[in-house]
Order: C-alpha cells, then sequence, then structure tokens
C-alpha cells in the first residue's frame, strides 16, 4: 500500500461527515487540521457589488494588509472561497452574485458588509434593490456600518476565520437543504422561469445534502421551465440563425 | 439546469465574437459591465451594460425631507463625496437666498481640495494596476488613508463625511487641524517625484498608455466631456476659474492642459492637479485662521423646512469632471424634482464606448481608468 493511499481523501473528512463510516482513528485530528489549513487560506472573490468596496482596497493594501491573514482576492468564482457582499445589491447584481455564489466550490462563505445587505440600509425605499441579501443566499457574517471600517472588515473576517476553524461555519450546506426556499424567493424577485446554469439538486446530492426542504414546489418550477441554454442574443444574432437555417 | 439539458451554444465560424466585459472582472472599475464585439483581440463595437448600481436616487430624494438627502448624496460617487454634498446645499442656498459666511466657505474649499486630492491618488493607482503594476496602487492607496484620517478627524467619517449642511457646515475644525493638515501635504510633496519616478515616467506605463483612448478637443466637446479629460485634450476648461464658487476667486493656481487627449495625457493632468491641489489647500492653510466667525448661517428648523418655490442649476469642478445638480422645488418639505448630472455618465457610456473601438481587449480596462468614471454616478 503506497503511503498516499493512506491519508484519508477530503470527502471523508469534512463533508459528508456522518454518512461515511470512518475508519481511520486520526479522522478527528485530520479534520482539525484541515480546518486549520483552510482558515488560513481564503480567496476572497473580487467583485465589488457596492460602495463597500472602496474599503477593501486600503484593508487589502499596505496599511491593513489582509494578505497577513492569508487572505487575497480573487478573479474566478471557480477558486473562491469567499463571496463578500460589499453594500446594497440592486436586483441586476444579485442575479450575478447568485450565479456567482453557485459557481463556487463548496465550502464557500458570505459576508454581508454594510447595513443595506442586512436591512436595505439607506435604500429602504428604493424600488431597484433587494433588501435583505439572507433571503436569496446563506449569509456566514454581517458585518455592519455605512460603510464599515477596515478595521472592522478585517474584524469581521477573523470571525469568520475562527468558526471554519471551529467548524461551525457551515452555512454553505443549508443552500443546498433549503434549496426550495432560498428558490422561491428567488423567483418571487426575478421571475417564476428563473434559472441558473448549475445544477444545485445534483450538487446536493453528492455533497448528501439533501432533505425534505430541498426539493418542493419551487424546484418543480424550475424543472418545468428548464431550456437548454439560449446563446447570448447579441448583433451576432442573425447571423447565427443564418447558420442554424443552413445546418437544418 | 439539469445536465441533459445542456446544449454547448454554436458561435459561427469567424474571427468575429462577442464577450461579456465585467461586472465580476478584475480590469473593470466597479460593478460595469460590457459587452464587446472583437475580431482576434480588436474592437469592433463596445456597448456599455450599465445599471449593477441603479438605486433610484433621484426617485429615493423626491421622498426625502431636504436635510435628509444630505445623507444621502454622498453615496452617488463613492470614491469623491464631498462635491455631492457641496453641490446640493449650493442649490438649496441659492433656491433660499442663504449667504454662507466666510469661513464656511473656506472650509468647504479645504474638503473639495482634500477630496479631489484622495481622488486622484486612487485614481492613478487603478490605472497603473490594468497595466500590470502594482506598486503604484499600494502606494496611492496607502497615501489616500493619510487624506481619509484628516478627514476622520475633521468630520468623524472616514470615506462619507456628511459634512456640509445648506447654510455652511456643520462645526469648526478640532484645535491644531492645520497644522496636522500642513505636515500632510509636505509629505504628500515629497511623494510627488517618488510617483513620477515610479510611474508617470516610467517607459512601461508611458508606452502602453500613449496614444491609447486619443480624442480631438472637437470630439470631447460634442461627447460632453468635462474635467481632467478635456483638459488632457488642450482645453483649459474648469469650473473653479470659469464659474467660481465658494471662496475659489480669491485663490490662485493654473489650470493644467496636456495636448494630447489620449490615456497618457490624462495621467499626466491628474498628476498636475495633484500638485495644484496642494497648492490652494496651502493657500487655505496660510488664509483660513484670519477668517473668523461663525461656520453657518442661521436656518430654519431642518425637519419643517419649506424651500421656496424655483429652480436651480448649479455646478461645481469634481475631480471626475463637472458635477451638477439641478433642484426644483414647489414650495414644500421635500425636493419636487433633482437630476444629477455626474461627469461620468458621460465618460463611461458615450465616450467609452466611442473610444474602445479600434483599440485591443486589454486597453479598454486602461481607457476606463484613465477617463477615470465612477460606475455608481453612471448608475445612480
Amino acid at each position: 500500500m503506497n503511503e498516499l493511499d493512506k491519508i484519508p481523501v477530503r470527502q471523508e473528512i469534512s463533508v459528508a461527515q456522518g454518512s461515511v463510516k470512518r475508519s481511520n482513528p486520526l479522522a478527528n485530528v485530520f479534520d482539525e487540521l484541515v480546518r486549520f489549513c483552510q482558515s488560513r487560506s481564503m480567496f476572497m472573490l473580487h467583485y465589488c457589488t457596492g460602495c463597500g468596496a472602496i474599503e477593501l482596497p486600503p484593508a487589502m493594501t499596505s496599511r491593513f494588509d489582509m494578505e497577513r491573514l492569508g487572505i487575497q482576492p480573487m478573479v474566478t468564482p471557480r477558486q473562491a472561497d469567499i463571496l463578500l457582499i460589499t453594500g446594497y445589491v440592486s436586483v441586476k447584481t444579485l442575479k450575478r452574485i447568485i450565479l456567482t455564489y453557485e459557481q463556487m466550490p463548496a465550502p464557500k462563505y458570505v459576508i454581508g458588509i454594510c447595513s443595506c445587505t442586512v436591512n436595505g440600509g439607506m435604500y429602504w425605499q428604493s424600488y431597484a434593490t433587494a433588501k435583505v441579501l439572507k433571503e436569496y443566499l446563506p449569509v456566514d457574517i454581517y458585518i455592519a456600518g455605512c460603510m464599515p471600517r477596515p478595521e472592522a472588515v478585517i474584524s469581521g473576517l477573523r470571525d469568520l476565520m475562527g468558526d471554519i476553524k471551529s467548524g461551525s461555519a457551515s452555512n454553505w450546506k443549508r443552500y443546498f437543504q433549503n434549496y426550495d426556499h432560498y428558490l422561491g424567493n428567488q423567483q418571487k424577485l426575478f421571475d417564476e422561469d428563473w434559472q441558473t446554469p448549475t445544477d444545485i439538486i445534483a450538487e446536493a446530492e453528492h455533497y448528501g445534502l439533501i432533505t425534505d426542504q430541498t426539493l418542493g414546489e419551487h424546484t418543480a418550477l424550475l424543472q418545468k421551465h428548464q431550456q437548454p441554454l439560449e446563446a447570448l442574443e447579441f448583433s451576432l444574432g442573425e447571423k447565427r440563425e443564418k447558420i442554424r437555417g443552413e445546418n437544418q | 439546469m439539469r445536465p441533459e439539458n445542456y446544449e454547448a451554444i454554436k458561435q459561427p465560424p469567424s474571427n468575429e465574437f462577442e464577450l461579456n466585459f465585467g461586472p465580476n472582472h478584475p480590469g473593470i472599475e466597479g460593478n460595469y459591465a460590457f459587452r464587446v464585439k472583437l475580431n482576434g483581440d480588436e474592437v469592433l463595437s463596445a456597448r456599455a451594460d450599465a445599471g449593477y448600481l441603479h438605486r433610484g436616487f433621484e426617485k429615493l430624494m423626491e421622498g426625502r425631507l431636504w436635510i435628509q438627502n444630505i445623507a444621502l448624496v454622498p453615496r452617488i460617487c463613492v470614491p469623491d463625496p464631498v462635491p455631492m454634498e457641496v453641490c446640493y446645499s449650493l442649490a438649496i442656498e441659492e433656491l433660499c437666498g442663504l449667504e454662507i459666511p466666510e469661513r464656511a466657505q473656506w472650509l468647504r474649499v479645504m474638503q473639495l481640495e482634500m477630496s479631489r486630492l484622495a481622488a486622484h491618488l486612487f485614481a492613478f493607482g487603478g490605472h497603473a494596476a490594468t497595466t500590470g503594476m502594482y506598486t503604484p496602487m499600494f502606494w496611492g492607496v496607502a497615501d489616500r488613508d493619510l487624506i481619509l484620517d484628516r478627514f476622520e478627524e475633521l468630520t468623524g467619517g472616514r470615506v462619507y463625511s456628511i459634512y456640509n449642511i445648506p447654510g455652511g457646515v456643520r462645526r469648526d475644525m478640532p484645535d491644531g487641524f492645520l497644522d496636522r493638515l500642513g505636515a500632510l501635504l509636505d509629505y504628500l510633496d515629497s511623494r510627488l517625484p517618488d510617483y513620477d519616478s515610479l510611474f508617470f515616467r516610467n517607459q512601461v506605463f508611458i508606452r502602453r498608455a500613449r496614444d491609447v483612448g486619443a480624442m480631438t478637443q472637437e470630439q470631447a466637446l460634442k461627447w460632453g466631456v468635462t474635467g481632467p479629460n478635456l483638459r488632457a485634450t488642450g482645453l483649459a476648461f474648469d469650473v473653479r476659474r470659469d464659474d467660481p464658487y465658494l471662496a475659489y476667486e480669491k485663490i490662485d493656481f493654473d489650470v493644467v492642459t496636456q495636448p494630447g487627449g489620449d490615456a497618457l495625457s490624462r495621467n499626466l493632468v491628474r498628476r498636475a492637479e495633484l500638485k495644484q491641489s496642494i497648492r490652494i489647500l496651502r493657500q487655505v492653510i496660510k488664509h483660513l485662521p484670519s477668517v473668523k466667525g461663525a461656520v453657518r448661517c442661521p436656518i430654519p428648523n431642518p425637519l419643517a423646512w419649506n424651500v421656496p418655490a424655483g429652480e436651480t442649476y448649479t455646478r461645481v469642478e469634481s475631480s471626475k469632471g463637472e458635477l451638477a445638480y439641478y433642484v426644483v422645488s414647489n414650495g414644500g418639505d421635500k425636493p419636487y424634482r433633482v437630476h444629477v448630472r455626474g461627469p461620468s455618465s458621460m465618460h463611461a457610456v458615450q465616450v467609452l464606448e466611442k473610444l474602445a473601438v479600434g483599440s485591443r481587449l486589454e486597453d479598454i480596462a486602461q481607457i476606463m481608468f484613465s477617463l477615470d468614471a465612477c460606475p455608481p454616478e453612471v448608475d445612480r
């Protein structure tokens, strides 16, 4: 037997706890080790969704230096661990946020910065913004303030690191466990034919997180409206129609 | 989307293809997007995709008291919030016929120039990052933070100060503030040669930025370009000098121009304006102690303040360009209509769409940062 084979794979350790029989006596030690490593190497998605993003450059650069905590900006959602929602989310942005969130690999964490993500903040009467972020995504940490200082942002990130280390930051599982609830709120806001190109239900199956609340009337609606992805309708549309006609 | 429903999108067999540039993209400033049509990496056409930051400001302001809107307006432009407050206050003062004390005028000039310094320091760092140089960004942001410290001391807020109210400013300066501001200016002045050798005279930057996104003076005037971007085409127009407000008449400063009209010229104009802002602030520091008196004139109870009916158009020079408020009052306690004429809505939409044509894909970010467009102000 190879030495590498003795190291428990990640799925056994952190994701499917309870469902997989754990034969390794050192499994708990590995758990802790893995969680420690996870909490010290987080990639933060570089997506400035609102005005709170103005306090991130000071927090990331020389003066406050987030990087000493192992937190770095990352440009693609596929490699990011943290989604920072910096401020108000307009309905148009919320669609992109949900799409981004669903593309991120688990375990993933959402931090809502600024008062606007908590309850709408200054824009409580605006027609264009989604008021309460946690209706659409499971939020791990809120950092209140308008806008929170870089120290507050770093303090919130340290809280998240503590939660990850102790294993209590598991809100990402709730998205899979209560997918029907979140999807329902999304459909209420966007439209009933709202869909993203990710397959959350299959992912929930993969993680063993299917519960009674995962599937329901809203996911049924999702199945009903599901269509193949449409190509983005640009000015090339006519050309494409022509090619389609030729192919047929 | 279930995998069985997935069908690969067929693109026509051609070099031409369309790309979504943003909103989740490190090369774009803020939450903003473009749909660009490319031939290889050459941009054939670009279409701005705004609205990600739309909050409906102009509608929100109609539903709030005149004084409540003071807290709302700085949120329109996040990197440079002070001109928003000042311009809105000036509009109300004009409608009410209020004459603000001289000391408040000088305090406002001081804030405006501090805000301009902060915004310009932030802007050139962003441009440097798009050309692959991250050190100027670190330097710019760190030095901007020192200005924010002074803002915090003066007003209590780092970014949104909400220090101006109709009729003046909220309170006077703390003791010894001008000395500390003077020390900061000395420090910033000593940093300028460092910025030059690191960025503004760096061949990497000059060769990347020269002739990128160039426009002529006629085009700039036709497209509604204002501010440093217009001055970079050789036209010395500055609201501070040509339509003076507050105490700018008594202040001596140069309106800097550059002939090129390209990304390089726009950055050099900003670099020269850093120097001019420091010069203006030094004059403020010299002059302010001799101006005694109140910092605001008496105003009616702000919670039941019926501004006289009328309409006005006030403008100031923000760090991005000409910023104006068109305010209509029907004599009530809330504005009847407020329109914000922001400089970025011209720069980031119609100007950028035209300048991007013919450039290469990697230059779009450079053009956007050199125009210093501010997406929250585009969408409002």
